[in-house]
């Protein structure tokens, strides 16, 4: 503005006066363009410029949409006045409908129960996760790679496997209806496990707990790997006992990191919908993002469904204002990143080392390889929980096994079922590409113009879609498809790629500003003044140095995608994806085969992951705690 | 008192070795430096001595008590060894203020609160950061953190002191000053310091000894001018003193008289030793400072093969037949390139080393031979 304000003042002037100022008007001009000229011939600049307007439409302008469908009158409302008049009547039947205590099941209740199952999951995580985290960075805990390996499963899971397993182990035959079959625990061992531990509340929030506690470990981790140890040392010598030590030194340091860790966990288990799906229903939960689900899905209500996603989203945006709050506070701890060489491990003693070793080792693998082995194994029982019921029936089968699903034939000869893995395939892979490269583009782009507001708005920005739930946002784009101008996109894989990349870059984006920040600037100046140009720099200098990174910011959009249910369920049949095709299964109760699709999600997640992290050195912990 | 001993001290990682069989006594009230080139094991003695690193083997006294034993299987851990240990990046915690950082200690101390600010209050003080008291370690800058992260160390009045590197991340010019400093506070507060660096300049000005080491193994142990004058061996020699000593091969053979001829580069000298020795073979080097050059109206012809004047002295460096030597003159003389000039050598400095092991074989004095 300041550059535009004197350019009118001087044309002005001109139109009154003699040549002179002409001359002056002109050269304001030419000030004006060649400024112009030599901010955008530096890379970073068109970069920024170019996602700070792809983002505001593919992040900012659909919220703002969403935003205005909580006021308008859908198809299918038109009880309250022509189709596209505005109206409050979304928000108010929410808030206060008193009638059969509407308000209350349709929000209040659910929100309660949201707000309580994430509480409980962001306690699981971080004691869990921070726990671990702890034992394997600053003690003398052994078996520290066989666990820290291990220890990511669950996350690198689909958030609804634990639940499956979860189900597969506690189910009893004490349950009633059709949900009374033998699970592993009762077979094993004849217990009966209550019937809210099976379903319900309880275990929802375990369950999303353990989910994320591989999440918290790698944030907290990273913390406490890059936390100079000399902090701690110079309390040592000064006296402080190790149970001081840790709640006034090491405690105080990590809480930004803690925080961050509680904050992402809760908006993450807050919106969850698969793990409430599976667990929750059946045992009578209903959570926002169930009810949500349920409101957008039914015509005469989706005004009220798109309340609900507004309502979630608020959480988010509430929760990263908190976390940029906590972060920019006065203390600034960017002082941690300190090198940290000589670390003085702690003892856990003779009593504690075997026990504190034995309890993890017994957690790892039984929340990350006996549920494959579950899955395993149920795909071939015929009779769920009863192994004498052994059979290859609904692998090998050309019958069809359930009378509701068309072709539900044996899983080796599903045609559907192949061709949705391929698609989920393509579907992972072209939204990491995607996300993969923007995120390297805009850790370039915030790396260079560092604390500049550009910068600031692009990142902030980009990291926006990580806090939006899952559900909001397919929802958003769920209107956006339905509208003429885009209705090619309605049902297509074109917007199931446009929707995952955008939901999955700020992995990316992360992880990019994060490499890119930890490269000097003269590295690349080195590459400048020799007249190497930009295109050259990025692909043969910056990217071979921060290469596995870089490819970590491939990996977990990929993987995130591959896993991803939630996100894609509304604006997909149930044909067209893996998971789709998982859930549909479900819902009719093929336990066989939906684990078995369950398995072929999880064993090809898990042999990609290996597969990268042996070839490049790339791995998920990377591309989360930077 | 607090006296420090350490025997046959060891610290291995796997078969890389860091420290190897370390013996020495740091005395009461002494100011000790261990110095060396990066990875020489330093800062692995200072972190072994103060309880943050266990060696290998070996055993370690403070003040009479054994807290380190590889044998009786003894391990004092660092809280119970009563020192102060100052880091090298400071290690001041983030979250605290200035008063928080430095009462931290007291109050593991169980200090009573009035008792605690009455301590703070004296050393912000002393070390003149009293304005800074309410702020964050971010807030503040390198010299202020430094001064912040003495005083904490300082505050529960440690025996002994233990410093690695501290002065390494300021400012040549606050660096000076926190020298002297750091040479008054030893004065005033009575404690035995021991101080890590690989700055040969800061060892030789504060200590009242210098502990050199090399690839884990001590080379002298002696005080700063001892071990600028009279260096055990041509690394030590070479690492202590600025411009740096020259060294210059030479074939010595012992005359009648109980002097030495010594040739170098076409040169015959004679060397006047100041006590007896052996000389194990002819093959030897001359240590020769660049003070004990002069340059001369008669000697030895060299040309001038440049010129570094500093204002207060000038370096001169002279060709003798394609050997380049180092002379320091005091004042400003200004050289021009490939000027002849002549040398001669002075004083009763000059060292004799034998080339094979490297050893100091015996100091005296250097004459020209008469033709």
């Amino acid at each position: 503005m300041d550059e535009t304000l004197p350019l009118n003042e001087n044309q002005n002037n001109s139109s009154n006066n003699n040549e002179n100022n002409e001359k002056k008007s002109l050269s304001t001009f030419g000030k004006i363009l060649n400024s112009l000229k030599s901010y955008f011939s530096k890379p970073s600049n068109i970069i920024l410029v170019v996602f700070a307007i792809i983002l505001a439409i593919t992040v900012l302008i659909p919220l703002v949409y969403l935003l205005y469908n909580t006021v308008t009158i859908h198809i299918g409302e038109e009880r309250l006045g022509d189709v596209g008049a505005l109206t409050l009547d979304h928000w108010a039947k929410i808030f206060s409908e008193k009638k059969f205590n509407y308000a209350v099941n349709a929000f209040y209740l659910p929100l309660k129960n949201s707000v309580l199952m994430a509480i409980v999951a962001c306690i699981i995580s971080v004691c869990i996760g921070g726990g671990i985290a702890w034992l394997i960075t600053r003690s003398d805990f052994p078996a520290k790679k066989f666990i820290s390996l291990v220890f990511v499963f669950p996350y690198i899971m689909p958030s609804w496997s634990i639940a499956m397993f979860w189900e597969n182990f506690f189910k009893n035959t004490g349950l009633e209806g059709i949900q009374a079959q033998m699970g592993m625990l009762q077979s094993l061992t004849g217990i009966i496990t209550p019937a809210n531990l099976v379903y319900g509340f309880w275990p929802c929030a375990i369950c999303l707990g353990i989910h994320y506690a591989p999440f918290a470990y790698i944030l907290i981790g990273g913390i406490l790997r890059n936390m100079d140890a000399n902090l701690e040392e110079a309390a040592t010598i000064l006296k402080a006992s190790r149970f001081k030590i840790l709640y006034r030194i090491t405690l105080p340091i990590v809480m930004p990191a803690l925080l961050s860790t509680v904050l992402l966990v809760f908006a993450s288990s807050v919106s969850s919908y698969t793990v409430p799906a599976f667990l929750g229903t059946k045992g009578g939960l209903i959570t926002l993002s169930l009810k949500m689900r349920q409101l957008i899905s039914s015509p005469q209500y989706k005004g009220q469904g798109y309340v609900l996603a507004t309502i979630l989203m608020l959480f988010s945006i509430i929760i990263l204002m908190i976390n940029q709050f906590v972060t920019n506070s006065r203390r600034s701890f960017t002082t941690v990143t300190g090198k940290s060489s000589q670390v003085s491990l702690v003892k856990l003693g003779k009593v504690g080392k075997p026990v504190i070793t034995a309890l993890v080792i017994f957690y790892a693998a039984f929340f990350a390889i006996v549920p494959l082995i579950s899955f395993a194994l149920e795909s071939f029982l015929e009779v769920s929980g009863n192994y004498s019921t052994f059979t290859t029936y609904y692998w090998t089968t050309t019958e069809v096994t359930n009378t509701y699903i068309q072709n539900s034939v044996g899983i080796l000869h599903n045609k559907e079922i192949w061709s949705a893995f391929l698609n989920s395939l393509l579907l992972s892979g072209a939204c990491a590409l995607i996300a993969g490269t923007c995120g390297i583009l805009i850790g370039y782009g915030t790396a260079k113009r560092r604390g500049s507001k550009l910068a600031n708005f692009v990142s902030n920005v980009a990291f926006l879609p990580y806090l939006i739930p899952a559900m909001s946002f397919a929802t958003i784009y769920l209107i956006i498809s339905y509208t003429p101008t885009f209705g090619f996109l309605n049902g297509s894989l074109l917007l199931l790629i446009i929707v995952g990349s955008v939901k999955f870059l700020p992995f990316a984006s992360r992880s990019g500003t994060n490499a890119m920040l930890q490269l000097s600037n003269e590295i690349e100046e080195a590459a400048v003044i020799v007249g190497v140009p930009w295109w050259k720099r990025m692909t043969r200098v910056l990217f071979p140095i921060q290469k596995s990174s870089f490819i970590s910011g491939y990996l977990l959009p990929f993987v995130s995608c591959m896993r991803e249910l939630t996100l894609f369920v509304l604006l997909t049949g149930s044909g067209t994806i893996l998971t789709a095709v998982l859930e549909n299964y479900e819902k009719y109760d093929c336990t066989q085969i939906s684990n078995g699709i369950n398995l072929i999600i999880i064993v090809s997640v898990l042999a990609i992951n290996l597969l990268v992290n042996k070839l490049t050195g790339a791995s998920i912990d990377k591309g989360v705690g930077g | 008192m607090p006296e420090i001993i350490l025997e046959n001290v060891t610290k291995r990682w796997g078969k890389f070795v860091g420290v190897d069989n370390l013996n020495m006594v740091i005395k009461d009230r002494g100011f000790v430096t261990l110095l060396g080139p990066s990875g020489c094991g330093k800062t692995t003695t200072l972190r072994m001595i103060a309880g943050l690193e266990t060696p290998t083997s070996g055993r370690i006294i403070i003040d009479g008590v054994t807290v380190f034993d590889s044998e009786k299987g003894i391990n004092i851990s660092p809280a119970k060894r009563n020192v102060g240990f100052l880091f090298q990046n400071y290690a001041l915690w983030p979250h605290m203020t200035v008063y928080q950082n430095i009462a931290f200690g007291l109050e593991n101390l169980k200090w009573k609160k009035e008792d605690i600010k009455k301590r703070v209050d004296e050393l912000l003080k002393m070390l003149k950061i009293e304005e800074f008291v309410a702020r964050y370690p971010s807030e503040l800058s390198g010299g202020q953190q430094q001064r912040v992260a003495i005083a904490r160390t300082l505050a529960p009045n440690p025996k002994v002191l233990f410093m690695d590197e501290p002065l390494s991340n300021l400012d040549a010019k606050l660096r000076l000053e926190m020298r002297t400093e750091l040479k008054r506070l030893h004065n005033e507060t009575n404690s035995t310091f021991v101080y890590v660096t690989h700055d040969q300049l800061e060892a030789m000005t504060l200590a009242t000894e210098v502990c050199l080491m090399k690839n884990g193994i001590l080379q002298q142990y002696d005080p700063p001018l001892t071990v600028y004058a009279k260096p055990n061996n041509l690394f030590v020699a070479d690492f202590v003193g600025n411009p740096a000593m020259n060294f210059i091969d030479a074939k010595a053979t012992k005359r009648e008289d109980g002097t030495y001829s010594v040739i170098f580069a076409g040169v015959e000298t004679i060397f006047t030793p100041n006590e007896d020795f052996e000389l194990p073979s002819e093959n030897v080097v001359l240590g020769v400072r660049p003070e004990y050059i002069e340059i001369a109206k008669k000697g030895i012809k060299a040309k001038v093969y440049s010129t570094l004047p500093a204002g207060m002295e000038t370096t001169v460096k002279i060709n003798v037949n394609d050997d380049i030597l180092t002379s320091v003159v005091f004042g400003i003389i200004d050289y021009a390139v490939d000027e002849k000039v002549h040398f001669d050598f002075k004083g009763n400095g000059i060292i004799l080393f034998d080339k094979e092991t490297s050893n100091r074989l015996v100091d005296g004095s250097l004459a020209i031979a008469k033709k």
